[in-house]
C-alpha cells in the first residue's frame, strides 16, 4: 500500500466501538468509583458521614455511606457502568453502520 | 521465459552485469561478460594509480535489501570492513556537522543568521509553498528557503548542472521516501523499522558502513574471478557496436575489440547495462524513429575526479567532505584512506578525490589532466585544506554517463523505450544506466539478479526496483500477463507478519470516532437514565419526592421530579449527552490527528535529514 493511501485510509477510517470492551471499562469506573468515594467518606469520618451519597440508596437497593456498602455499591456501580457503557457502544455502532463485537 | 537456458550474453561488467552472471552462474547457465574497460566494476571499480586507490565517487557498502547483503558477505566476506562514517559541509571556510545539528549548524552561522534562519523557517511553516513543482520549494517546505539555500542549492547545483528551480520535486521525493502515517506512528510507537528478519537493529547510513579493503573493486573484481572459476569469461575491452535481433530476439551482439577486429556472441538470453541512449542505437534492425527520436533524448551528467597525492598523514578525519563554498567548482573531497588505510601504499600519505560534475560539452571536460590537477591544487588551497607544496603528484579519472538527468521529459522517453523493448522478451535491461535510473550500486545489483532469475522463470518487474519501497523485499508475481512482462504481487513474508497485525492495530486505534454518532448514544443513554432515575423515585413515593434529584433542575431548566419533568428531563439530558459526546469526539479526533501528523512530520524530518547523500 502506498504511504499516501495508508494515510488516506487512517484519516478516513471511522472507529468502531467493541461494546463489551466499553461495558468493562465504564463497570470499572462505575464500580471502582462509588467504591473509592465510599471509602473515602468512611475514612475522612464526622458526624454524619455520607448524608448525600446515601441518597444513591434510593436507586441501590441496599447501599450505604459504610464498608459492607462500598461493597454493594461496588456492584452496584459496575453493573450500572457496564449497562451504560455497552448501550453507548451498540447505539454508536448501530449508527455508523457496523456491526457491534463485543 | 524459456527455463532452457544455455549460455547468456550480459553486456558490462558492473555491479549490475556481474550479479546478474553470478546469479546464473549459481543456477548453472554460463554467461559471456562483456566489457568496454580494463577494469571491471563499472562506476564501482576501484582505480589503482603507483599504488594508491581510489573509488570513484565513494560506494557505501549498505543495503536495507537482505539478499545484497548475502551476496556481499558471500564474495568477499573477510575482506570487507565495517568503517565509521564521517562526513561534514564545508562552506566559509568552517565545517558544519553532516547529517546537520541544529547547534552545530547555528553555531557556525553566527547569531544574526541563525536568527534568520529561524525566521524563515517559521515563515515557510506559516506559510508554506501550497505546490511542491521543484526541488527549491521541496526542501524549502522542510528546511526554510534560508537553509535551503546555504545547505542543498549550492550542492545540488553543482552535482546536476541545472538550477534547483528546474529539477523536478518528484525527483526528491524519489529519493526520499517518506514514511506513511501508519509507519510514522508505528515506528513512534513501537520503536523504528529498521530491522533485519532475524531482528537486528539496522545501523543507519549515517553512522557506519561496510567497505572492501581495497575499495569497491575489490568486490566486483572477487565476483569476476569466481566467475572465471567457473567458465564465465569476462572479455575485457569488448566495445558491442551492435545488436542483431530478429522476431522478437536477439540473436548476438557484435563487440569490437582493442585491436579492432569485430567477434560475435551469441547467447539465449542478454543483460544490457549499457545506456539506453547507446542500446537503442545499436539495435539492428534500427528500432522505429520515435524509439530512436526517445533514446537520443536521454541526457547524462559526467564525472571527473582529480586526485591528489599529498605528503602528510592525516588533512581531515572525514570520509568525504561536501563543498558547498559557490566560489570552487568542486562538489565533494574523497580522503580515500579513511575509507580504508589499504587505499594508500604508504601511510604517511593522504590521496584526495576532487569530485566534479560536468556536461561533456563543458570546458573542463576536455582540459588536460595537467590542467584539471591544477585547478584541483588551486581549489584545495583555497578551501585551506592543504599547502601548494604538500601535494606530490596528481591524477584524473573521467567517467562518462555516470549520472542519468531526470528532466521534466526523461519519463516519457522512457516509457517510450520501454515499449520497444518489451517485444523482445530475451534482452533485459539492467542497473544505472540500462533502467535510466539513479540507482545506488544495492539497487543495481538486485536488477541484475531479478532478471538473472526471470530466465529462469521468475516473473520480477526489474523496472520496480528502487521505485516501489516493498520491492526492496524479496518479491514473486502472481501469474497474470500484461504483455510480456508480469506485474508483481507482493507476497507477505512471515517476518512482516507482526508489523502487519501492528499496523492493522494502529489503524483501529487512530480511526476517527463519528461525533454525531458519539453524541447520539450518549445522549440516548443520559435521557433514559434520567427518566428511569425520576420514574423510580416518583414510583417510590414519599413526603418530598426526589428533594435532591430534582437539584438537576438548576442545569435542566424546568425538571423535577415529577411525571412532565421525567419528559422534559428526557429531553434536556438526550440534548446535553449529545453535545457531551460530540464535542467529545471531535476533542478526541483533533487530538489524535494532530498527535499523528506531528509523528509523520518528526518522521519525514527524519527521512530527509541524509538529503545530500541522496542527492
Amino acid at each position: 500500500m502506498s504511504a499516501r493511501s495508508a494515510d488516506q485510509e487512517v484519516s478516513h477510517a471511522i472507529a468502531r466501538m467493541k461494546a463489551g470492551i466499553l461495558a468493562f471499562i465504564f463497570a470499572m469506573l462505575g464500580g471502582g468509583g462509588l467504591f473509592v468515594m465510599t471509602a473515602w467518606l468512611l475514612i475522612k469520618g464526622g458526624p454524619q458521614v455520607g448524608k448525600t451519597l446515601n441518597l444513591l440508596g434510593h436507586f441501590f437497593i441496599g447501599y450505604s455511606v459504610s464498608w459492607p456498602g462500598a461493597f454493594v455499591g461496588l456492584l452496584y456501580g459496575a453493573v450500572t457502568g457496564a449497562i451504560i457503557g455497552w448501550c453507548i457502544g451498540i447505539v454508536y455502532n448501530r449508527i455508523v453502520g457496523v456491526p457491534s463485537a463485543s | 521465459m524459456s527455463t532452457e537456458v544455455k549460455n547468456a550474453v550480459v553486456i558490462g561488467a558492473g555491479p549490475a552485469g556481474l550479479t546478474a552472471a553470478y546469479e546464473l552462474a549459481k543456477n548453472g547457465i554460463r554467461s559471456t561478460i562483456l566489457e568496454a574497460d580494463q577494469l571491471v566494476g563499472g562506476i564501482s571499480r576501484t582505480v589503482n594509480y603507483k599504488g594508491y586507490r581510489f573509488d570513484i565517487g565513494g560506494h557505501r557498502f549498505f543495503s536495507k535489501v537482505p539478499l545484497i547483503n548475502e551476496v556481499w558477505d558471500d564474495i568477499i566476506d573477510e575482506d570487507m570492513l565495517l568503517r565509521p562514517r564521517l562526513s561534514r559541509i564545508l562552506y566559509r571556510n568552517h565545517f558544519f556537522d553532516y547529517p546537520l545539528q541544529a547547534k552545530n549548524a547555528l553555531t557556525g552561522l553566527g547569531l544574526f543568521e541563525a536568527c534568520m534562519i529561524g525566521l524563515s523557517f517559521a515563515r515557510t511553516k506559516v506559510f508554506p509553498s501550497r505546490q511542491e513543482r521543484n526541488f527549491e520549494e521541496w526542501v524549502s517546505n522542510r528546511f526554510g528557503y534560508r537553509l535551503y539555500n546555504i545547505f542543498f542549492k549550492t550542492y545540488t547545483e553543482k552535482v546536476w548542472g541545472i538550477p534547483c528551480t528546474e529539477i523536478s520535486a518528484d525527483w526528491a521525493a524519489q529519493r526520499i521516501k517518506n514514511l506513511s502515517l501508519v509507519e510514522a506512528v508505528r515506528n513512534a510507537l513501537l520503536g523504528g523499522g529498521g530491522k533485519t528478519k532475524d531482528g537486528k537493529i539496522i545501523t543507519t547510513l549515517i553512522d557506519e558502513f561496510k567497505y572492501p579493503r581495497l575499495g569497491p573493486g575489490m568486490m566486483w573484481e572477487c565476483c569476476q574471478s569466481n566467475l572465471e572459476s567457473q567458465g564465465n569469461h569476462t572479455k575485457m575491452g569488448r566495445r558491442v557496436e551492435r545488436i542483431r535481433h530478429s522476431h522478437g530476439k536477439v540473436e548476438c551482439v557484435y563487440a569490437r575489440d582493442e585491436n579492432g577486429e569485430l567477434e560475435e556472441f551469441s547467447g539465449d538470453q542478454f543483460f544490457s547495462t549499457m545506456p539506453l541512449r547507446e542500446l537503442v542505437n545499436m539495435m539492428d534492425p534500427a528500432p522505429p524513429d520515435e524509439v530512436i527520436k526517445a533514446a537520443n533524448s536521454l541526457a547524462y551528467r559526467d564525472y571527473l575526479t582529480v586526485v591528489l597525492m599529498i605528503k602528510r598523514a592525516e588533512i581531515f578525519p572525514d570520509n568525504w567532505i561536501y563543498i558547498h563554498s559557490p566560489e570552487v567548482k568542486m562538489g565533494r573531497i574523497q580522503n580515500y584512506k579513511n575509507w580504508s588505510p589499504e587505499m594508500v601504499p604508504d601511510y604517511s600519505r593522504t590521496s584526495l578525490g576532487l569530485e566534479y560534475f560536468l556536461w561533456d560539452v563543458d570546458d573542463e571536460w576536455t582540459w588536460s589532466d595537467d590542467r584539471l590537477i591544477d585547478l584541483g591544487l588551486k581549489e584545495t588551497v583555497t578551501l585551506k585544506l592543504i599547502e601548494e607544496n604538500e601535494v606530490e603528484d596528481g591524477t584524473v579519472v573521467r567517467m562518462k554517463k555516470a549520472y542519468p538527468i531526470y528532466d521534466q521529459h526523461y519519463q516519457s522517453h522512457l516509457d517510450v523505450i520501454r515499449r520497444y523493448l518489451d517485444t523482445i522478451p530475451n534482452l533485459q535491461t539492467i542497473g544505472r544506466n540500462g533502467q535510466h535510473r539513479y540507482n545506488n550500486q544495492d539497487h543495481s545489483m538486485l536488477t541484475g539478479i531479478y532478471a538473472a532469475r526471470n530466465v529462469m522463470g521468475a516473473k520480477y518487474n526489474i523496472w520496480a526496483v528502487n521505485v516501489e519501497k516493498e520491492y526492496h523485499e524479496e518479491t514473486v508475481s502472481d501469474e497474470k500477463a500484461t504483455g510480456d512482462r508480469m506485474i508483481p504481487r507482493r507476497l507477505v513474508p512471515d517476518d512482516d507478519a507482526e508489523s502487519v497485525a501492528s499496523d492493522a492495530v494502529i489503524r483501529a486505534a487512530f480511526a476517527k470516532l463519528d461525533p454525531f454518532a458519539l453524541g447520539s448514544a450518549m445522549g440516548l443513554v443520559f435521557a433514559i437514565s434520567l427518566f428511569l432515575a425520576t420514574t423510580a423515585l416518583i414510583l417510590k413515593g414519599g413526603e418530598v419526592v426526589g428533594p435532591h434529584l430534582s437539584l438537576l433542575g438548576h442545569y435542566l431548566i424546568g425538571y423535577k421530579v415529577s411525571w412532565s419533568g421525567a419528559f422534559l428531563g428526557l429531553i434536556e439530558a438526550g440534548i446535553g449527552g449529545f453535545l457531551l459526546g460530540y464535542v467529545g469526539a471531535g476533542l478526541r479526533n483533533w487530538t489524535m490527528s494532530s498527535y499523528t501528523n506531528l509523528l509523520k512530520r518528526r518522521a519525514d524530518l527524519d527521512e530527509s535529514k541524509d538529503l545530500l547523500d541522496k542527492v
